[in-house]
């Protein structure tokens, strides 16, 4: 599957970009295309998919940030959360309800012995969400105000050394 | 009354709720089924140039992007008084057909598989493709994930991209492939082909030989008799990308045969307070309320419908399997929720079937893959069948080709009552005395996983597979029991 993974890095930008705020990852992830290193460490992609799919996509790299919309219990709007893989409580499209969660599809192809990033190597920068319901191409002002700190936290974690310890 | 809830923690492709209600004898009262639909589409639509709708249509959705495509194309070519030509047309059903393959496969191993090949009483964190590996080996496995490689392979090869691709338009495909492309496709059906038979054979022998198994799939908590749905070829054989729509009585007699742009005759849609999902119904027969039979308009729409719906198979090995369930399950129609899977992988062996006779045929790398429209546009609907069910796009534009109105029947909306039907029921069958354990709140959950619902056809999904949560409430409106079926990534056993 071409996914343009085979670099070092992967940021995936997750979600529906023509469901307002659920479009979040796509948007971020449009940004952090122009900040990115020229010499060709970074990839970055944005797609619509959960679990086995998603987990495809990063075949081939050494790290993921993978840039989503949360909805949280009493979550305020355009909150930007830093998470580890096994910090989820799931974001909106991390996993998929037609075949499994992405740790899930993950350990699965570890186990074919594909080569996926280990779970600590795998970030995800997540975005409270107001509306994921309504068909729209913008997010909703909240959500869309929170555009640059999400880039920012994206390009701090770009920085930082691989699988560096949990905090 | 007593209360059971079962509620995904965030969505379920559009966030799906099921509510049961014990009475005080602690017998299922009532059951509901509820999702809150997507807003919009509709109205996202209007506006737009109609050549749009493909691509855009396809990004209503994660799971089957490649339906609503064809669908949407499909559509268009109506719209637009145009024909593809004869390899645009095969092209289409080419890359429909490995995505079927893609889909089913992906479905029996991981999803609806789990339920058999580990058991339905498995602990949940068991029952997930890694379960099904650690039963049948992880050979199979990889098998399963270089199924879904090597026809992503093809998909993106024709439909020039691997997700959500964008090569169908009105009058046929953007660009044909070479006949070396079509070469690498044969041997990729070929071995769709053979690996079809091999998951038949596994069901054979963890399923069917197993008599329990046989017992539940044919026990009454998950058997009803409602009519079935399914787009048929000239041949009244099973056809994913074009053909008629043919309906059948509750005794598998033929009710009604439509093409596509008459489908608003036969197909109304029944509206409840408690949901925003429609009901679509028979408007012949009408609506009588969730209920099963003949006399009742609800019909169904999946792979075992589409059997059902159908005299049999157009390819040999998938009709050899079609004539084995009906000779297993006591004739047709089947009326048993969970043969739904068997009907799948039968359809995954027509799929790959299919397939191959479509790249061996020369005329798919034919150049010539789209007639230019030249008509003024006007409406057109298309009809495919997605995985999941009969999709519907009808479109209505101005003479500039702008929409100016858009209707979508999907998948899963076909399904909605008898969906609502086999909870209820296999709610009752399982559920006595106001007892209500794992295993039970499970199989409740596996009249519903049957259908491989998608709600709303949007792109969500779930931090586990299909958290649904289960409350129970006692008379007074107090919990009793909940459960989830999330599973933490830690909990997963180590396979």
């Amino acid at each position: 599957m071409s996914n343009g993974a085979d670099t070092p890095l992967l940021v995936v930008g997750l979600g529906n970009p023509i469901l307002s705020d659920d479009g979040i990852g796509w948007r971020v992830a449009q940004q952090v295309r122009t900040i990115m290193p020229a010499n060709g460490s970074v990839a970055v992609i944005e797609a619509c998919v959960g679990g086995l799919s998603l987990a495809e996509l990063l075949v081939g790299c050494r790290r993921a940030i993978i840039v989503d919309a949360i909805l949280t219990e009493g979550g305020v709007p355009g909150t930007v959360y830093r998470l580890r893989l096994d910090d989820l409580p799931g974001t909106l499209n991390l996993a998929s309800a037609h075949d499994t969660n992405l740790s899930t599809a993950l350990r699965a192809l570890r186990r074919f012995g594909a080569d996926v990033p280990p779970d600590e190597a795998i970030w995800v920068v997540a975005v409270e969400a107001q509306d994921v319901w309504t068909f729209a191409e913008t997010c909703t002002p909240e959500v869309e105000r929170a555009i640059p700190a999400a880039v920012e936290a994206v390009r701090a974690l770009l920085k930082q050394p691989a699988a560096a310890p949990r905090e | 009354m007593t209360r059971i809830s079962i509620d995904p923690i965030t969505r379920l492709e559009g966030h799906g709720k099921i509510e049961i209600f014990l009475n005080d004898q602690g017998s299922v009262e009532n059951c509901y089924f509820q999702v809150p639909e997507l807003r919009g589409f509709e109205v996202f639509c209007l506006g737009r140039p109609a050549e749009e709708m493909p691509r855009l249509t396809s990004r209503i959705c994660g799971v089957c992007p490649e339906a609503h495509m064809m669908a949407a194309a499909k559509a268009l070519d109506a719209l637009y008084h145009v024909t593809p030509p004869p390899a645009g047309i095969k092209l289409r059903e080419l890359l429909y057909s490995a995505f079927f393959v893609t889909d089913h496969t992906t479905h029996f191993y991981a999803l609806g598989g789990p339920d058999f090949v580990v058991g339905p009483h498995a602990p949940a964190a068991e029952r997930n493709i890694l379960g099904v590996i650690a039963k049948v080996g992880l050979e199979i496995g990889g098998q399963v994930i270089a199924a879904r490689k090597r026809n992503h392979r093809v998909i993106e090869m024709i439909g020039g991209r691997t997700i959500h691709p964008i090569a169908a338009i009105p009058g046929g495909m953007s660009h044909p492939i070479t006949e070396a492309q079509r070469q690498e496709i044969i041997a990729v059906a070929r071995e769709n082909v053979a690996f079809a038979q091999f998951t038949i054979q596994l069901f054979h022998d963890v399923v069917l030989a197993n008599s329990d198994y046989v017992g539940l799939i044919t026990s009454p908590g998950y058997t009803q008799r409602t009519y079935y749905m399914g787009l048929v070829d000239e041949n009244n054989k099973v056809n994913f990308y074009d053909g008629l729509v043919r309906v059948v009585d509750p005794d598998g007699v033929e009710f009604v045969r439509y093409a596509p742009d008459h489908y608003l005759e036969h197909i109304a849609e029944h509206v409840e307070p408690w949901t925003y999902l429609k009901f679509p119904y028979l408007k012949k027969v009408g609506w009588k309320g969730f209920v099963d039979g003949k006399d009742s308009g609800v019909y169904c729409a999946t792979p075992l419908s589409r059997l059902n719906a159908a005299d049999g198979m157009a390819t040999p090995l998938a009709q050899a399997e079609y004539e084995q369930m009906y000779s297993v399950l006591g004739g047709k129609p089947v009326h048993h929720t969970l043969a739904t899977h068997w009907a799948r992988i039968i359809e995954l062996q027509y799929a790959a079937e299919r397939m191959l006779e479509l790249a061996e045929d020369p005329e798919v790398a034919n150049p010539v893959v789209r007639v230019i429209p030249t008509q003024k546009p006007t409406e057109g609907v298309g009809i495919v069948e997605a995985p999941r069910g009969t999709l519907t796009h009808h479109y209505f534009t101005d003479e500039n080709g702008i929409l100016v109105e858009a209707n979508l029947i999907v998948g899963t909306t076909n399904n909605n009552a008898p969906i609502s039907i086999s909870i209820r029921r296999a709610a009752e069958a399982l559920i006595h005395n106001g007892e209500v354990s794992d295993g039970i709140l499970n199989q409740i959950e596996m009249a519903f996983r049957a259908y491989d619902p998608c709600l709303s056809c949007a792109t969500h999904s779930l931090p586990g597979q299909m958290p649904l949560e289960l409350i129970v409430r006692d008379a007074s409106g107090q919990v009793t029991h909940h459960s989830s079926q999330y599973v933490a990534p830690e909990l997963l056993a180590e396979l």
